[in-house]
């Protein structure tokens, strides 16, 4: 097959590294802050609100709290490059990896902040009818936030390696 | 009220500290965090940030835990009433039946 002068190949290459490094950031901190707004409501005529009802959306908040950390830190890899340097191997390899990054930080905690958040809600329900299944359903929802959790972890990991080349 | 209270201040917490973290890690409040490589710098702080956020989750959990369980819920009166009539309706026709039921036994 003859590359032709619009193949895939080329126009991956002449897309900066930047223009993904910013769509990622928007993406990290955008889709997990979407996640963490899927605490569906429940509501039931219960007089007493305590703090063990509230735990539900803690967790729906720290899920948002991961896009913001990895927001941040992405930023702070963001470095500038000289105009003849913008599309050397390794500043490509740098936006690509804060691209990915991002985006399994932002996927991550969307379906996390889904999961709790209809954890969340049944735990209100099932506590409204009987107070001894709140642990039991708060456990699940431990392991529920743990996915977010992973997604944090292996995008740290991977946008620590994203370095610029030197001057 | 108090609950009110307590989730403000779990919530304020769980958004300073981490970033209260990074910065510090990236602009070298902590001791010896300026001799360290951009790498090393990146992962400590992203790992100690997350950290943070779930103790600050584990210390409300346990201080939610801690509450006195406030007074047993109350049904609601009107609907009680209704539930026990429904009950009692059920009840009273059924209550001439075991008689007849006998004699067609025999």
């Amino acid at each position: 097959m003859v590359t032709s002068s619009s193949s895939w190949a080329r126009a991956l290459l002449q897309i900066s590294p930047y223009t993904f490094s910013a769509i990622g950031i928007a993406i990290s901190i955008g889709v997990s802050v979407l996640g963490a707004a899927c605490l569906i409501g429940a509501a039931i005529k219960a007089p007493r609100i305590t703090s063990k009802n509230l735990i539900s959306v803690i967790f729906c908040e720290a899920v948002a709290i991961y896009g913001v950390i990895v927001a941040i830190i992405l930023q702070t890899k963001l470095d500038s490059v000289p105009q003849s340097k913008i599309y050397d191997p390794v500043s490509l390899r740098a936006g690509y990896a804060i691209f990915a990054s991002e985006i399994i930080v932002g996927f991550a905690n969307l379906v996390c902040g889904l999961c709790v958040g209809i954890i969340g809600s049944s735990c209100a329900l099932s506590d409204a009818q009987n107070s001894t299944l709140f642990v039991k359903i708060l456990v699940i929802e431990i392991f529920g936030s743990a996915l977010g959790l992973f997604g944090v972890i292996v995008g740290i990991i991977i946008s620590a390696q994203a370095t610029w080349p030197m001057k | 009220m108090e609950v009110m209270i307590k989730f403000l201040i779990a919530s304020a917490l769980m958004w300073t500290v981490p970033i209260a973290v990074l910065y510090g890690f990236n602009h070298n409040f902590f001791p010896g965090s300026a001799s360290l490589s951009q790498e090393t710098v990146t992962l400590w702080s992203g790992i100690l940030a997350v950290i943070s956020v779930n103790m600050v989750i584990v210390l409300y959990i346990i201080s939610a835990m801690k509450e006195p369980p406030s007074d047993k819920h109350e049904p609601d009166p009107r609907f009680l009433a209704d539930a026990k009539a429904s009950i009692k309706q059920q009840l009273g026709p059924t209550e001439g039946d075991p008689s007849s039921d006998r004699a067609k036994q025999e």
